[in-house]
């Protein structure tokens, strides 16, 4: 081979000159409406409170600055080492879920023990199960990875489960159903095309339904999440109390019409009636202000996210990068389906944040750290 | 990994799925249902508070006050403005209340009101709470004190029936169209004038617009539309006329239960009474008296249970008005009517004499009814105005008997059709809630009333009626305005409002009778007053009114009530003076014996007091005569 052609071709294949620049930019888009958003959401609420009314977005900003520093880490080095050390991610991931359960080292709100308080910085919270998501991702991608047999045995699925089983309820007992769904999901998109039968899905998905409700039966499902279900499946009988968040996000963003209401100028989102507009809810401020044209925009953008993330596990040179990026894949689009399904009334309400748009750091670096992923296995799909 | 590649197109199937899921659902919520999203945000963020009116004042006709405003202080606690001294502000407000703190604190747990509007936690402070508040506001972060308009009654229970008195609405009445753009707490005139003229008293209230977010902050106030208060109220009422009614009422219920009664063998129970005072041309009320009654302030802080049994449980009916809503049988006060209707139907002519025995019985009739005259001591053939004069009953049962004739032969009723030409059996009008109607008992009553007929149509019914016994009944007010009418020749609706002024005095809205001639010729109409004349003279009135100078007209009444148990019912209606009336004056007296006895000496001493006349006004009681 000519050598320097050969040093050509190589310097072709160099990871650096492979960036997925639309998944940049998108990423970047996403972000950016994110501030919009947060920042109608919160300026007069803070404004009422005597506080900075770019409280919330300058420290978004600084997550942000965070989450691309990590994002840049991730993709800089060889995603495949990840395969080596996924044992070593799965059992932090384990770990930090088993610590933030016990008293004085893990935090708690409303009965759930969630996440670790960052001593002396008084708004840094790490919540691990957000960053458990993607390590589950690995550690499935890499036990997939190596199996032996073109389709897993059933033994290879129990073997799988398993390993999936031990973060999961550590998450649901927490309780956060929430990142549950995600992480099911996550499991169940890696199983599909990993390539398990039919037969296996089918069976998976039955015990699946028996175990959740072996949950509702032994009370593991907090009488909150009920009502909540129940205000999804019987609108009609439910008290407005327990609708409220519901009934007030459909008005927020059915008021917003085609065109929406213009930016802060949304009734519902500067007078503060939807509870958590700035986090889980987010999705109610594009609605209302900037219409249905704004939300088909976003959707756009959520759209393109995740052609990108869809075509990099397709480019992947190996299987386990196909598996990393189809983890990410389907935790972006069942956290984006749920989030703005929840919003707009097709879906139960359930604590999931919308991937870049929602307030709050430990989410936004497990997006960035998706990305992240998502471009290391992209650059390095030559070499 | 063709496997995977497959999978993989099958997870960008599901994927795109959720894509059109959403866009969908988002284009129903958003572009069809968008106009009702934005009208339910607007609802959701627009608070609308109203502001009460100033309640117009109540006058008598010389515009002297009756019903007015005042002022009460009330405290009132702001909760977003409690902060974190909300204990220490309830305990020192419980201090100079009285109140236990706790209550204080369950009060503001109310849902009645917003987040921004303050609770009302105590009405009717005395000042020095309000100066407490005021020196030491930092013991008191949140408290309001303030002045809040309260009805007040400068005369007490003068007049009050016809006052009447305003409480909240009802849940039935905020349900009514009449009372659309009332609110739940709102006060409404719920007796008398303040609930007739509820709609010229309340006024406009005023209405303020406030931008709220979820914590019920207010962002912005848009112009607030000031309340317009109410109209004045100006009464046909006399003050002092009132007053002179209500004292002799209750003087002369007084005397006659110091009168031994011969046919119950008791004291009389004289126990409750009216009195009405006409202006005879208007058919103004000028007077209305009630016996047993009530303060009417007492409603301003709400009733006590001692006061709720008064007026709600005793059978006393306190809060009833004698004069319009109940009905009394007449008695001899309706025979004036019949004679004129006997003579216009041909029945008596005013120039014959008509055979007064002392008992009658229907011709023709043999179940052995026996109608007898009230005394035995009258008797041989009377004229009309010589009957009216002594109250002969017996007169009256043979033209009764002749009516019942007559309506069985033509299937007409004119006795019935004649009286009703006067106002009876029908409300008058009167402009006070509630009234009741009387009844003139005719053929359809008596098949609609089987259990008090049960032989159906007997002569009885028209011979009953015909001296105002029986069936028959009236309110002392439908008699008044009868008398009105004889005395004048024209039947006006009696009316208790005179106008209605504006603020600054204008007249709004004149209430006036709406008189109408009454179809009798004058010369029958001056021969029953030149009769009723000489019931004062010479008649059954004469003893009461003996040196009395005032020329009265007038007719006493007895009206047996059907039981031997309860006494008879006492009457006197009148007018003065007789050739040019101005007053007419009834009275009423239930268990109160004799209508000379008991009614005819209130009705003097009324006329002697408005005439200033002392030779009206004696204490000396009238004999027993009907």
């Amino acid at each position: 081979m000519d050598l320097v052609a050969g040093r050509a071709y190589a310097q072709e294949r160099r990871p650096i000159r492979h960036v997925d620049a639309a998944l940049l930019g998108v990423t970047g888009l996403l972000v950016v409406v994110g501030y919009f958003a947060l920042y109608s959401a919160t300026n007069q609420t803070l404004r009422l409170d005597g506080l900075d009314p770019f409280l919330r977005v300058d420290k978004q900003l600084a997550t942000t600055a965070i989450g691309v520093v990590l994002m840049l880490v991730v993709a800089s080095f060889d995603y495949r080492f990840l395969k080596v050390y996924a044992g070593f991610v799965y059992a932090g991931v384990v770990l930090s879920l088993i610590l933030v359960r016990l008293p004085y080292i893990g935090s708690s709100q409303a009965g759930a023990q969630r996440w670790f308080q960052v001593p002396g910085v008084e708004l840094m919270q790490i919540t691990p199960s957000e960053f458990a998501k993607v390590g589950l991702a690995v550690m499935l991608a890499a036990s997939l990875a190596e199996l032996k047999h073109a389709t897993p045995t059933v033994r290879d699925v129990i073997k799988v489960c398993v390993i999936a089983l031990v973060p999961l309820l550590l998450v649901f007992l927490q309780p956060d159903i929430g990142t549950s769904i995600v992480m099911v999901a996550i499991v169940a998109g890696m199983l599909l095309v990993a390539g398990v039968s039919g037969r296996q899905l089918a069976a998976l998905v039955a015990i699946s339904v028996v175990l959740l409700v072996a949950a509702f039966q032994l009370g593991v499902i907090k009488d909150y999440q009920l009502e909540r279900l129940r205000a999804f499946i019987d609108r009609e009988n439910t008290p407005a109390d327990v609708r409220y968040n519901l009934d007030q996000a459909e008005i927020a963003v059915g008021s917003g019409g085609l065109f929406g209401q213009g930016y802060l100028h949304g009734r519902q989102t500067t007078l503060d009636y939807v509870p958590e507009q700035h986090t889980d809810f987010i999705f109610t401020v594009v609605g209302e202000e900037f219409g249905f044209t704004g939300a088909l925009a976003v959707l756009t953008l959520y759209a393109l996210l995740l052609w990108r993330a869809i075509r990099i596990a397709f480019l992947s040179k190996d299987a386990f990068g196909t598996y990393l990026a189809t983890g990410v894949t389907v935790m972006f689009a069942i956290q984006m389906f749920v989030n703005i399904g929840m919003v707009i009334g097709i879906m139960p309400i359930t604590g999931i944040p919308l991937p870049f748009l929602s307030y709050g750091g430990s989410a936004m670096l497990t997006s960035f750290l998706g990305v992240g992923i998502l471009l290391n296995v992209h650059m390095r799909r030559f070499t | 990994m063709d496997r995977a590649t497959s999978r993989l197109k099958v997870l960008a199937t599901i994927v795109a799925f959720t894509f059109v899921a959403l866009s969908t659902r988002l284009w129903f919520l958003q572009v069809l249902a968008g106009p009702e999203h934005l009208r339910e945000a607007r609802d959701n963020s627009l608070r609308t508070v109203m502001t009460d009116a100033l309640r117009g004042d109540i006058v008598d006709r010389e515009g002297r006050p009756l019903v007015k405003n005042r002022l009460s202080l009330e405290v009132r606690i702001k909760r977003d403005e409690l902060g974190d001294q909300a204990e220490a502000t309830l305990t020192n407000l419980s201090e100079i209340l009285g109140v236990p703190a706790q209550d204080l604190g369950s009060q503001l747990e109310t849902k009645l009101y917003y987040a921004y509007q303050p609770v009302p936690v105590a009405e009717f402070v005395p000042e020095e709470v309000f100066f407490k508040v005021r020196e030491e506001p930092e013991k008191f972060q949140g408290v309001q004190v303030v002045e809040q308009s309260v009805r007040s009654y400068p005369h007490g229970e003068l007049g009050a029936h016809v006052l009447g008195w305003v409480g909240q609405i009802s849940g039935e009445e905020l349900e009514s169209p009449r009372f659309i753009g009332y609110g739940p707490s709102d006060l409404v005139g719920q007796a008398g004038v303040e609930a007739s003229y509820e709609r010229w008293l309340r006024g406009t209230p005023g209405r303020e617009v406030f931008l709220v977010n979820s914590d019920g902050d207010v962002l912005r106030e848009f112009d607030p539309v000031p309340a317009e208060p109410g109209h004045d109220v100006v009464l046909s009422m006399d003050l002092a006329i009132q007053r002179i009614a209500e004292e002799e009422l209750a003087a002369g219920l007084e005397r006659a239960r110091g009168v031994f009664d011969d046919d119950t063998g008791r004291y009389l129970a004289a126990n409750a009474g009216s009195v009405v005072v006409l202006d005879a041309d208007t058919g103004g009320i000028v007077a209305m008296a009630s016996s047993p009654t009530f303060q009417p302030r007492w409603y301003v802080r709400g009733l006590t249970p001692v006061q709720e049994r008064y007026l709600l449980q005793s059978e006393s009916a306190p809060s009833l008005s004698r004069a319009t809503q109940i009905t009394y049988a007449p008695g001899s006060t309706f025979k004036p009517f019949v004679a004129l209707a006997a003579v216009k139907e041909g029945i008596a002519n005013l120039y014959s004499r008509y055979q007064c025995p002392s008992e009658y019985v229907h011709p023709g009739d043999e179940s052995g009814t026996v109608f007898h005259n009230w005394s035995e001591q009258v008797g041989g053939y009377l004229t009309i105005a010589e009957g009216l004069k002594v109250s002969c009953d017996t007169q009256y049962y043979a033209w009764g008997s002749e009516f019942y004739r007559m309506a069985v032969r033509t299937n007409e009723e004119p006795l019935q059709r004649d009286v009703r030409r006067w106002g009876f059996g029908r409300p008058t009008g009167v402009d006070l809630p509630r009234e009741a109607a009387g009844i003139v008992p005719d053929q359809a009553y008596v098949y609609d009333n089987p259990d008090r007929y049960p032989d159906r149509l007997i002569p009885g019914v028209d011979i009953l009626l015909s001296i105002g016994s029986g069936e028959t009944k009236a309110t002392p007010l439908q008699v008044a305005q009868a008398y009105a009418a004889l005395a004048t020749g024209e039947l006006c609706r009696p009316h208790v409002v005179a106008r209605i002024e504006g603020r600054d005095g204008e007249v709004v809205k004149r209430i006036g009778g709406g008189c109408r001639r009454i179809p009798y010729p004058e010369t029958d109409l001056s021969y029953i007053r030149t009769a009723l004349r000489s019931v004062t003279t010479g008649g059954t009135a004469s003893s009461v009114f003996a040196g009395c100078p005032l020329e009265v007209a007038g007719k006493t009444g007895t009206a047996e009530r059907g039981s031997t148990l309860i006494q008879d019912t006492s009457w006197f209606a009148g007018y003065v003076p007789a050739d040019r009336p101005e007053y007419v004056v009834v009275a009423t007296v239930e268990q109160g014996g004799f209508g000379a006895e008991t009614a005819a000496p209130i009705v003097r001493n009324v006329m002697g007091r408005i005439y200033r006349e002392p030779l009206c006004g004696g204490e000396s009681l009238g004999e027993q005569a009907d």
